[in-house]
């Protein structure tokens, strides 16, 4: 059995769950380490000693010798699901990850919703998960130092993004977590621009968001620099608070910390550096894994406390309409001596 | 950005003939088929209404939003975006809503059939089954940037390199003719993995005289392109392996000169699987002749045994038929088309 799934069938003890059905690819994904190509190709049962793969035929052969902890049912029927599990008292599965027909065949044969319960599941992360999200922040920051070197005026937002998620397919990234951004001059101010045609100049701020994904996971990175010699006053000086408001929060990081706490604390160090903080018009940061998106949400109406061995952002940022806009980000992993950099 | 007019237009009678008043898509594709690339995935709900366009999303987005999308509401909610659409439609009075059954979430589901929605097939896969003019053109710069690229890596194919290695050449090329993300987890295999239809690459390496399969799309503003192409590395291509080759590309070629507007899927089927069957071979082709592309790389207008629907003008799919010898070596030959009232044209 591999580690995720062990870590997953103690869960199930420990809320008293007999049995389990996930419907979503991507967590079957995260619990096997096998990839099914379309959406609705498999179903998993695990009950807490147990774990079933319903699936399609042509996928057994790869499957078994895969996954050869896992029994196989040759079979995509909702209602064998049901038939399998019919001797469990206590079922349950994802509301918030199953499709409306699945979910209502499953609800019809006793089993409960726990809506949440899978992004729940994969907060903390195995060491072997940790390893392939390090190589994938590696990968990430291995390639913005190649891509600020040959960023060059002349070229646009969407010619310099072809140009970095190039680099990072090259260092061994496979895919992207998200779509890049990268914006020029005012366009830095909007914190979820999309990349235009328009070219670079000497001397204006650039912002560029960006991560590879690697084995399925998911890297998240934020850089502002100023294109040129001549740095503006201004705009160096909101840097260094972002930067250091980046710095502060990461410093809070503990085992059951309140995320609210590290969000507070990085508005409150800029409005005492005397920066407005209401400029700072997005959370500090999320959770990441297989997805870009999952707890712990580090954001003012966060109800997540931060756990050792969760992955999560800190990213600061603040913007001024038509002028500049500045954000500093990395990918952070909490220990127990606290939060470490991933993204270097 | 306007919202294409030809497709809200196709949605509304759509509506209009199904007696409803708006549809909630929440698919992430179904959404970016009228809004673009704009939101992250699972981030917002679109609501098309005989008169409104409403967008549900994070608070985020609101001003860019808005910048963007002048014609369109937008609605911020960072948490429970059903029930703010509940509630939004209490306040246009709107009643006959539905859903699609075969996209919505459970979760979301019970919201709406609460508040008095109803279940609905899925109506957008069925205007996104007929492709227009615009579309078919961003299919045909995914095709060529594809193709490009492939023709540009041959230079590559050489004793020595991993699978993954010459699929990250083909994926680096893609990108640098200005494609956009790629239409599935790119295929290269080598050898006997060729036998396997849905081989993932991994670290085997090229050796002279093996089989060689490449199965690969780029994406172009989030329309796919997919093809394949095989061929024997090397001089000694044994016999067998040059026949069943032969035969597919007869197979396919034969599909292209014999599929008319309005045969169903199965039929067009029959016209590759015959031959297949013919020369002996037809319980070692194990997948349908082809599937429908379009946003996604897998959609409607299946050319399988089992879609007895007709397939229309502007239809697209792929024509793919394939042979796997197991333990030994596979090919398939694929190409991607459109009908016409005249036949079937390659998107090239």
């Amino acid at each position: 059995m591999n580690e995720k799934l062990k870590q997953f069938q103690k869960l199930l003890k420990k809320e008293n769950i007999q049995a389990f059905c996930v419907l979503e690819n991507d967590t079957i994904r995260y619990l096997t380490d096998f990839f099914f190509y379309s959406p609705s190709d498999a179903y998993l049962l695990i009950t807490q000693s147990k774990v079933y793969c319903f699936t399609k035929k042509m996928y057994s052969a790869d499957f078994k010798r895969k996954a050869p902890y896992i029994t196989l049912v040759d079979s995509l029927d909702i209602e064998d699901v049901c038939k399998k599990a019919s001797k469990f008292k206590n079922k349950a599965f994802d509301s918030t990850l199953a499709p409306y027909v699945e979910g209502t065949a499953l609800a019809s044969c006793g089993f409960k919703t726990r809506p949440g319960f899978l992004e729940q599941a994969q907060e903390v992360k195995t060491q072997s998960e940790l390893k392939i999200i390090s190589k994938a922040c590696h990968i990430s920051a291995r390639a913005f130092e190649i891509f600020k070197k040959q960023l060059k005026s002349g070229m646009s937002e969407k010619q310099g993004a072809a140009l970095l998620e190039s680099i990072m397919q090259t260092l061994g990234g496979q895919g992207l977590a998200f779509d890049t951004i990268l914006a020029f001059g005012a366009n830095t101010a909007n914190p979820h621009h999309h990349n235009s045609d328009r070219k670079l100049k000497q001397n204006e701020p650039v912002l560029v968001d960006f991560g590879c994904k690697y084995k399925g996971y998911c890297s998240d990175i934020t850089r502002s620099w100023w294109f040129g010699s001549k740095v503006s006053k201004e705009w160096q000086k909101t840097f260094d608070v972002v930067k250091e408001a980046h710095d502060y929060a990461a410093t809070l990081a503990k085992d059951n910390i309140r995320a609210t706490t590290l969000d507070s604390a990085a508005r409150d160090f800029m409005d005492k550096a005397g920066f407005d903080s209401s400029y700072f018009i997005h959370s500090l940061g999320h959770g990441l894994g297989l997805k870009i998106h999952q707890t712990p949400y580090l954001s003012p109406k966060s109800q997540a406390l931060l756990k050792t061995n969760s992955v999560f952002t800190i990213e600061p940022g603040l913007y001024y309409d038509d002028k500049f806009g500045i954000r500093y980000e990395d990918t952070f992993v909490l220990t127990p001596k606290g939060a470490k950099i991933l993204t270097k | 950005m306007k919202i294409n007019a030809i497709k809200l237009k196709n949605l509304r009678n759509l509506l209009k003939k199904n007696n409803l008043e708006g549809l909630i898509i929440s698919d992430f594709t179904d959404t970016k088929y009228f809004l673009g690339d704009f939101f992250h995935e699972d981030e917002s709900i679109l609501l098309i209404t005989l008169k409104h366009i409403i967008v549900f999303s994070r608070s985020l987005y609101e001003g860019s939003f808005k910048q963007k999308y002048k014609e369109a509401l937008f609605v911020s909610e960072d948490k429970n975006r059903p029930e703010a659409l509940v509630k939004k439609v209490k306040k246009l009075n709107l009643k006959k809503l539905a859903f699609d059954e075969n996209k919505e979430l459970y979760s979301a589901a019970k919201i709406y059939l609460k508040a008095g929605f109803k279940e609905s097939s899925s109506l957008i896969s069925l205007l996104r089954i007929t492709k227009t003019e615009e579309e078919l053109k961003l299919m045909r710069k995914a095709t060529k940037i594809s193709m490009q690229a492939y023709k540009n890596i041959q230079k590559y194919v050489k004793p020595g390199i991993t699978e993954i290695e010459l699929k990250r050449k083909l994926e680096d090329e893609m990108a640098r003719l200005g494609g956009q993300g790629f239409s599935f987890e790119l295929m290269v295999s080598f050898g006997a993995n060729t036998a396997n239809p849905h081989h993932v690459c991994d670290g085997t390496k090229l050796t002279k005289n093996t089989a060689v399969l490449f199965d690969w799309g780029a994406k172009y503003q989030e329309y796919c392109a997919d093809m394949t192409r095989c061929f024997w590395f090397g001089s000694k291509a044994p016999k067998e392996y040059k026949t069943i080759l032969s035969l597919v590309k007869r197979a396919h070629d034969k599909a292209i000169k014999e599929a008319k507007c309005k045969m169903s899927g199965a039929q067009i089927d029959n016209i590759s699987r015959s031959i297949i069957d013919q020369a002996g071979y037809g319980k070692y082709f194990t997948h349908r002749t082809g599937h429908g592309i379009g946003m996604q790389d897998h959609e409607l207008a299946d050319i399988s045994q089992l879609n007895n629907e007709p397939i229309l003008e502007n239809y697209c799919f792929s024509i793919e038929p394939g042979i796997y010898l197991e333990g030994k070596y596979g090919v398939r030959w694929e190409d991607c088309f459109y009908m016409t009232k005249k036949g079937i044209i390659q998107i090239k």
